[in-house]
């Protein structure tokens, strides 16, 4: 032990744990299994409820017999929608019910669900519940929903006599139906197209089909609900965000959100799919309730990709232009959108694609206009990039062929049109710090692009059968937050002990992303405390202040200024303390290595742990706990969309290269290089994982993952035949970090965890291209897609513009 | 809720064919295909679940004369890593490698591959092109009757055989292969592991010279069962394997298949893949 008076003249060096690589905080438990997920948690009296769904696809409810089901022993409930007469429409467009009323508009549609003693009766009650169906057409196919005459999926209700019901206005779809099959609309425009068109000296225009993902998380999903004595409601929940759902599920309960708390254990990934309410959570509610015992539900994993949200499956028409020097003229877009059954968030997902139509490159004239459709397929929620990798898919194939058209080479026409710190877009988005130059040169440099891109087109007719291509392609997507509710900020609740150790109290929820770890980091630089000192708390609503959710690449952005925020005034709390004990101006002083120090010499004034000891075992005790709210200066849209809707915006380029074995189709993904601009590296390991994990889920879109739906049919929900990439098939990567040092971000840093994954599909059809001579419209690349194009077996695909009127 | 009254673990063959007489039995070995198949209703548990994997008749690769025979409970890792196998049917140790992920490989017998009768099953298309016999057990009366089948006549359809309920797979037989033998195993699917055969080839013969002999043929995934592809053998069959032969073999060979559409590939595809995977096959035999 150092005795006091060695301590007074030791000198701490400078250190800084930005940019370090930095083991997330919940890693030694996750590889350990000591991890409890929800799976692991169960209450004493716990009931185990199952969901009866659909037999048919498009069908009237005719009768339902829950006799047998509930006489059954073990069995404690039984419920269909006639059990709930209160229950309300759920869903961002308010079009179910979590026990669907007489009529079924998909293959997960929710009858009847049980709660019982263990899971193994509670499937067998299922199997007791008799359901008479009358069935309708189905609509399987987005095209269909807008032909005059379609089959309506949310027909306005009738009276027994067949009249019309004339509901009042401002009721949910869900009651009062929908006199077409158009679930919501999109239509965006700035400059004037016509004149883009004219001053073009080519204009080309294809179709791109985008297909149906899911977000295959480790951990299904699942809840548990119980209802105490006094009618408070606690949920254990898997849910992305906690306290937009608290208010969400107390009017579904029609009570006080007072009444409701939600904790969430450790999550087995998210990656959007749990930013909606889904039927089985609110189902899960009704049971506990009508049981008066908890209840758990889980899903069995092809539950899970029966009633999951999908990615949203887009048909495009891109139309764009430029002139014979490389500029860029116009960009016209139509896109239908099948919308499935119901609406989640993939019916919004034009908010973040017009971005990248209107702004990813300098773009002087746009149209865009999408129309969402119901139909009787799944229904499509957020997934990490939310519709950015369709808008990417069709844009950067685009840039190539415009290129090739005039004769530029591809690099230098993206470099020409991309956009420098500064530029605001016609969409109103102002790029204060912008490294996409920077990620398009860094990108092209370090894979040997030019290089190799002439090689390959070279050797495209050359003998042999397996041909290798190099492509690329860049994105643009919010890295500052999103203000798409009222409020986009965050709280935080910062709290340190007699021993300087601290405990975060963050709005801001771990999904596996490593949030905690990193806001860890941001504290601790402030505080000059090792990582170690830190406790996280951020999964309890009861306890946790107020946040909008995981969701938009915002969590490092905002959440991370709200704990820089409450370190801040904490420290500025410590020094004047100091200060004035030690008779030093609060200038002069700083904290680092446990001490508060002089902040010119590094000389140590006192250990902080001791200084905060002092400071609360005196007269005028006082505890060092502050709070900080961060709101990001962004603003919301207009009503034609327009706005900088972002604090700062994330760049980023990925060159793919491959082998292409023309005898099979086998496409070989051999190297992804990437550059991204994130404002600054915070934690190197955890941004590192983030994008090798997100060029793995671009890798699994572009060419395995393929959930195949037939006439709203299901035909792959396991993973046997639903593919996701495996080990042998990760590529090599080169993943370079641009840091632009974003003025508003925290330490510089921006939002980067839907980045890595927007790119791989675009630059995969560009390498493709590159290698064969062949272009891919219709995703996934698998190896019998590619060999029908590459036989020209592939008809040319052509979807009309439409548009609503 | 399951139909399953009894659970019998055997320690004899003798207990456990005389357990197969009334028929109502499901056997359980590695249980990789059972146990899924079971959840999802494909299969119907029987009176009693029967654990044969403590019968020791069933275990162990073993040389016999001039054959190799692996018993039914042998599972893939161990085939794959046994001096046998390696030594003598390379081709084997082959199919093992994408047979698919470790665990399966550790728990799935043999046995159990050849008894579910996949069209795709992973050893199933090796085992044809050796040659190799199916040993079967039972007990019609009170002693225990053993006899063997070739393989190539063992499957019925997909999940289909001529065993009989009340016999039991012990093993296979396989031939060791002559000193000039030459064998290959393709398997074709969306990636490289834990993947379901798209399609899959094996080819087999003894080399002389440039001339191949004893030709065997066999496709995986392009029909109710595994199968022989005879018209192919005998586009091969003593011919010199020069490019022409090699193309009108694998010709013919796109033709005798009949796939069919599914989750995985349409029938298309598949002949596309059977011509062109046979004559990159036959093209590294004939470089061998």
């Amino acid at each position: 032990m150092n005795t006091v008076a060695e301590k007074k003249h030791r000198v701490i060096e400078p250190d800084s744990l930005i940019g370090k690589r930095i083991r997330k905080m919940d890693a030694p438990e996750k590889a350990s299994g000591r991890t409890r997920y929800i799976h692991d948690i169960n209450l004493s009296g716990q009931l185990h409820g199952k969901i009866l769904r659909s037999a048919r696809i498009h069908a009237l409810i005719k009768s339902i017999d829950t006799s047998a089901a509930r006489a059954l022993p073990g069995v404690h409930v039984v419920i269909t929608a006639a059990d709930i007469p209160d229950q309300r429409p759920i869903g961002v467009a308010k079009d179910h019910f979590p026990l669907k009323v007489g009529r079924v508009r998909s293959q997960r549609d929710e009858i009847a669900a049980v709660a019982a003693e263990s899971e193994e009766i509670a499937e067998a009650a299922l199997k007791l519940i008799k359901v008479e169906y009358e069935d309708l057409p189905v609509i399987g196919d987005p095209e269909d929903a807008i032909k005059p005459g379609a089959v309506l999926i949310h027909p306005e209700p009738h009276g027994a006599d067949g009249t019309h019901m004339h509901l009042k206005q401002g009721m949910s779809i869900a009651h009062k139906g929908k006199p077409d099959n158009i679930a919501m609309r999109f239509d965006y425009s700035h400059g004037d197209v016509v004149k883009g068109e004219a001053e073009s000296d080519v204009v080309i225009e294809d179709t791109f089909k985008l297909h149906y993902v899911t977000h295959c998380c480790m951990g299904v999903s699942g809840m548990i609900a119980e209802f105490d004595a006094s009618g408070n409601v606690l949920m254990y929940s898997n849910t992305q965000v906690p306290f937009l759902h608290k208010r969400e599920f107390a009017e579904y309960l029609n009570i006080d959100p007072a009444r409701i708390r939600i904790i969430q254990p450790p999550i087995g990934g998210g990656f959007g799919s749990k930013l909606d309410i889904y039927p089985f959570e609110v189902i899960c509610l009704y049971l506990a309730r009508a049981a008066k015992r908890p209840v758990k539900m889980l899903f069995t994993r092809e539950e899970e990709f029966l009633a999951s949200p999908t990615r949203q499956p887009v048909l495009l028409t891109l139309r764009s232009g430029c002139k014979k020097d490389g500029t860029l003229t116009f960009r016209q877009v139509h896109t239908l959108h099948d919308n499935g059954a119901y609406t989640s968030w993939g019916a919004t997902t034009p908010f973040v694609m017009m971005q990248t139509f209107s702004s990813l490159y300098r773009v002087p004239h746009c149209d865009y206009h999408t129309a969402a459709v119901y139909t009787n397929n799944p229904y499509a929620g957020s997934f990490r990039g939310y519709g950015n990798l369709q808008a990417t898919f069709a844009i950067e194939q685009h840039m190539d062929m415009l290129a090739q058209s005039i004769g530029m080479d591809p690099l230098e026409f993206r470099m020409k049109n991309a956009q420098d710190a500064g530029e605001v877009t016609g969409q109103g988005m102002s790029f204060k710090s912008c490294g996409f130059k920077d990620c398009i040169r860094t990108a092209a440099q370090r894979s040997d692009f030019s290089h190799k891109f002439g090689e390959n087109q070279a050797n495209q007719k050359a003998p042999g059968t397996v041909k290798r291509g190099i492509g690329m392609a860049s994105m643009l997507h919010v890295g500052g937050g999103a203000k798409i509710y009222p409020s986009d900020g965050c709280g935080t609740i910062l709290k340190m002990d007699d021993f300087a150790n601290v405990t975060l109290i963050t709005g801001a929820s771990e999904i596996g992303q490593g949030s905690e770890t990193v806001l860890s980091q941001l504290v601790c630089e402030e505080l000059g405390l090792p990582i170690s000192a830190v406790t996280v708390v951020n999964n309890d609503t009861a306890i946790t202040p107020w946040d909008v959710g995981v969701h938009a690449s915002r969590t490092t952005f905002i959440a991370g200024n709200s704990a820089i925020g409450a370190a801040k005034k904490a420290k500025a709390k410590i020094l004047a303390v100091a200060a004035k004990k030690f008779e030093i101006a609060e200038d002069y002083l700083d904290l680092r290595g446990g001490f508060v120090i002089k902040a010119d010499s590094g000389e140590a004034v006192i250990e902080l742990s001791k200084l905060l000891r002092n400071l609360h075992f005196q007269d005028k005790a006082e505890l060092v706990m502050t709070t900080f709210y961060y709101e990001p200066p962004s603003v919301h849209q207009d009503k034609g969309f327009k706005g900088d809707v972002s604090a700062a915006y994330a760049w980023g380029t990925q060159v793919v290269e491959v082998e292409v074995d023309t005898e099979t189709g086998i496409v070989k993904l051999i190297k992804v290089t990437g550059a991204h601009d994130v404002g600054r590296v915070l934690n190197r390991l955890g941004i590192e994982g983030q994008i090798e994990g997100g060029v793995v889920m671009g890798q699994g879109y572009a060419f395995t993952e393929d959930l195949m739906i037939e006439n709203g049919r299901m035909k792959n929900p396991n993973f046997r035949d639903y593919k996701l990439v495996t080990a042998p098939e990760i590529p090599e990567m080169d993943i370079a970090f641009i840091e632009s040092m974003d003025g508003e971000g925290p330490q510089g840093a921006k939002g980067v965890g839907e980045a890595p994954a927007i790119c791989m599909a675009a630059a995969a059809a560009n390498a493709i291209a590159n290698a064969t001579g062949v272009r891919l419209f219709e995703l996934p690349f698998t190896p019998e897609k590619v060999y029908r194009a590459l036989h020209g077996k592939t008809p040319k695909l052509y979807w009309k513009p439409w548009k609503a009127e | 809720m399951t139909e399953l009254k009894h659970y019998y673990a055997p320690t004899s063959l003798d207990q456990a064919v005389e357990c197969l007489k009334d028929g109502d039995v499901t056997i359980l070995a590695g249980g990789t295909d059972l146990t899924p198949q079971s959840q999802a209703g494909r299969i119907k548990f029987k009176h009693t679940l029967m654990n044969i994997r403590h019968i020791p008749q069933l275990s162990g690769i073993t040389l016999e004369g001039d054959e190799i025979r692996i018993g039914a409970l042998a599972t893939i890792t161990e085939i794959m890593e046994h001096p046998l196998v390696k030594q003598h049917l390379p081709v084997l140790v082959e199919a093992c490698d994408h047979f698919a992920s470790d665990q399966i490989r550790n728990a799935g017998t043999i046995g159990g591959n050849i008894c579910n009768a996949s069209p795709a099953g992973d050893t199933l298309i090796p085992l044809l092109v050796l040659d190799a016999r199916v040993e079967l057990a039972s007990m019609p009366e009170d002693k225990l009757y053993r006899h063997s089948m070739p393989l190539s006549t063992f499957f019925v359809g997909p999940g289909k055989t001529r065993k009989s309920l009340c016999e039991l797979v012990t093993g296979v037989r396989i031939p060791v292969p002559a000193a000039n033998h030459v064998a290959r195993f393709y398997k074709l699917g969306t990636r490289p592991a834990l993947d379901i055969s798209t399609i899959s080839i094996g080819v087999a013969g003894c080399l002389n010279g440039g001339v191949l002999s004893q030709v065997r043929v066999a496709f995986g995934a392009v029909a109710p069962t595994p199968v022989r592809a005879e018209q192919t053998e005998q586009a091969l069959e003593g011919k010199p394997l020069d490019a022409a032969t090699i193309e009108k073999a694998a010709a013919i060979a796109r033709d005798e298949v009949h796939p069919i559409d599914d989750v995985r590939a349409s029938a298309w595809y598949r002949k596309e893949m059977i011509h062109n995977i046979t004559k990159r096959i036959l093209g590294h035999v004939a470089q061998a």
